[in-house]
């Protein structure tokens, strides 16, 4: 046949109606032939048309349930649920690189913490040790100072006694004929905040005469240097109180040290 | 209805059916469902059996609607030929027993409301009818027999008792008079 034979047939084809053989080279044609496929879409388009030619009709309304049910139901058999694929990120040398860098640096940064701790860590017990060693020189100073006064002649020395609220405490007095003193402490309890002890210098029918404050360290040692008032140069009685920071013009009882036993 | 519009909306739902869009596919539905399924009771003639491929062809609109080429005609006309086909299938398919007492008992649709008759653009309707209804009785019957009944030429032919070369030749006339009668029209209102 040819291709006007074939055209010929488009009409008929477009309303389903040719004959299984007239069917099939027509369909062979319109594989090979644009102009035939072109014209067969006019004519689907004309045959279509004739649908309308139908009484319309309201199907019930279950057929739409029907088919929003089945649709449904083949997406889940299917199971192509709507998830949004996790995405891979891409492989890439530079990235990569990036990461091991800033993991590296995130490494260095923390051991360079971690030296820095043990650095101050080492530096407060330094700290803490020349400050040990401060005091303890100091401490040494006091006792050379202590044994020098006591080689001096004419030095006396005094010891006090811990009373009933220091009973484990004692203390040693050394005093020239210049009135300088020494007084060396041991044992006293820590003074609370705001407290220090005071020395008192305590002769027969005069009211008692105030020494200097000191405090001690956390074994109640305490070196005081202070200077007698003359008239203490025949004190009878040496006693330390705890008072008020600054001190106090008369001792608040009770007595913690005393020279009379 | 605006049919220029409607006839862009379609080709977007067919491509958010594509997408699985259930949405889409009830429209489409909403849109189309009288005048497929007024098509499928008249090839049918039984609304019980063109229920049943009123929801085959939706179904397959679901599954396969990547298959509509815009290049290759309208979703108009591609819905129609989706829903013809498979009436006639349907048709053909039934024991001859009861196609012969679906053919003594042939019976026009239930028509279906006003607001739907509208939705359904009746005016479309009135031109394709009176313009089927124009052609001679020995061009149109053929169209019919071919179009609704689903017979090949030698089927037609056999029927009317006419040889199988002037049934061809009437099948060919009535339908060119019949897009001549549409002319124009027919791109403007969407088939």
């Amino acid at each position: 046949m040819s291709h006007e034979d074939f055209k010929v047939m488009i009409p008929a084809h477009a309303l389903s109606a040719l004959d299984w053989t007239d069917d099939r080279a027509l369909t062979d044609h319109l594989a090979e032939c644009a102009e035939c496929q072109q014209e067969l879409i006019g004519w689907e388009q004309t045959a279509a048309a004739v649908a309308l030619s139908a009484s319309p009709a309201e199907p019930s309304p279950l057929v739409r349930q029907r088919i929003l049910s089945q649709i449904r139901s083949d997406g889940e058999s299917l199971g192509t649920p709507k998830i949004v694929p996790f995405k891979l990120a891409q492989k890439n040398i530079w990235s990569s690189l990036g990461s091991l860098g800033a993991i590296a640096a995130a490494v260095v940064f923390a051991l360079l913490l971690g030296y820095l701790f043990l650095l101050w860590r080492e530096n407060r017990a330094m700290r803490n040790e020349v400050q040990t060693l401060l005091l303890e020189k100091q401490r040494i100073q006091k006792d050379l100072e202590m044994v020098t006064m006591l080689k001096k002649p004419g030095t006396k020395l005094m010891e006090l006694s811990g009373t009933a609220v220091a009973p484990g405490a004692f203390a040693k007095l050394a005093f020239d004929q210049s009135g300088h003193a020494m007084v060396m402490t041991n044992g006293l309890p820590a003074a609370p905040a705001g407290k220090e002890y005071q020395l008192w210098y305590i002769v027969a029918g005069k009211p008692p005469m105030r020494g200097k404050t000191f405090s001690t360290d956390r074994q109640g040692t305490g070196m005081i240097e202070d200077q007698l008032p003359a008239e203490a140069l025949k004190a009878s009685v040496v006693a330390v109180t705890l008072e008020p920071q600054g001190g106090s013009d008369t001792p608040t009882m009770p007595m913690y040290l005393s020279s009379r036993s | 209805m605006q049919p220029e519009q409607a006839q862009v909306s379609d080709v977007e739902l067919l491509a958010a059916i594509v997408r699985k869009d259930e949405t889409a596919l009830a429209e489409l539905y909403d849109r189309y469902r009288v005048i497929l399924f007024g098509l499928l009771v008249r090839i049918l003639n039984s609304r019980e059996e063109a229920e049943d491929v009123l929801q085959e062809v939706f179904l397959q609109v679901w599954r396969r609607a990547a298959d509509f080429d815009e290049k290759r005609g309208r979703p108009f006309t591609w819905l129609v030929t989706l829903a013809r086909s498979r009436g006639i299938d349907r048709l053909r398919s039934l024991a001859a027993r009861e196609r012969v007492a679906l053919a003594g008992a042939k019976q026009p649709a239930e028509e279906v409301s006003d607001a739907a008759a509208d939705a359904f653009a009746s005016e479309q309707r009135t031109l394709v009818t009176t313009a089927l209804e124009q052609l001679p009785e020995e061009q149109r019957r053929p169209l019919i027999l071919a179009y609704f009944d689903g017979l090949t030429q030698s089927e037609i032919a056999a029927k009317l008792g006419a040889p199988l070369g002037t049934v061809k030749t009437r099948m060919r006339t009535g339908l060119m008079k019949l897009r001549e009668a549409l002319g124009n029209q027919s791109t403007s209102f969407g088939f």
